[in-house]
């Protein structure tokens, strides 16, 4: 299996679409605005091409894929959701809608909200949304 | 000995939970180990110790996109 595939592998290909690079980038800042402990992200087509990433797209596509390809060897089947806490940090990785979401935060952040943050962005991109589908209007 | 005004009661009651609270957030920071975890469709999820290959490789690629992310993001 190539690096290049493994995003390939996601269960759930519902992306009605293309996504905008633009659109990506705005979900991208709409979840680090939503996540106070976010560090840095990504996130990813089907294909494994950085659609947003907060600085490096490069070194984000290549240890994204790294990180997913090692957690699908893990297990049987493609896994959906990584969560891994060290002492420097905890990563969140999450796919969804032919769409994927990589995540870094300082220690302890709270990891169902932000795996429900992800999800409501992932979706919202992939049905032609901005990623902002979840925001509450002031 | 007159008995504490009602009120004092109710104030150390909610005292009393937030110390035990604040008590709770201190021993889960201090005893909280490193773990991989992975969940898949389903909400089937499975725990990968440090020590096992695959736990190993995971927390080797964790470190990387840890390092990628830098130590803030924004202040």
């Amino acid at each position: 299996m190539t690096r290049g595939g493994i995003l390939a592998e996601m269960p759930d290909a519902e992306t009605s679409g293309a996504v905008a690079a633009g659109a990506a980038e705005g979900a991208l800042a709409y979840l680090t605005e939503m996540s106070p402990d976010l560090r840095g992200g990504a996130i990813l087509d089907s294909s494994g091409a950085v659609l947003a990433a907060s600085e490096h797209p490069e070194r984000w596509r290549e240890d994204a894929a790294a990180l997913l390809e090692l957690a699908d060897r893990a297990g049987e089947e493609p896994v959906e959701q990584v969560h891994i806490a060290t002492e420097q940090g905890e990563v969140f990785a999450l796919r969804h809608a032919g769409l994927a979401a990589v995540a870094v935060t300082d220690r302890f952040a709270l990891a169902s909200l932000l795996f429900f943050d992800m999800r409501s962005v992932l979706r919202d991109l992939a049905q032609g949304g901005d990623g902002r589908a979840g925001e509450v209007a002031p | 000995m007159t008995p504490p005004k009602p009120h004092r009661v109710l104030l150390d009651r909610v005292s009393g939970y937030a110390d035990e609270a604040a008590a709770y957030m201190r021993r889960r920071r201090v005893a909280r180990r490193p773990f991989a975890r992975l969940y898949y469709s389903g909400g089937r999820g499975s725990d990968h110790a440090a020590d096992s290959v695959a736990g190993g490789e995971l927390f080797v690629a964790a470190g990387r996109l840890i390092e990628v992310a830098g130590k803030r993001g924004r202040q």
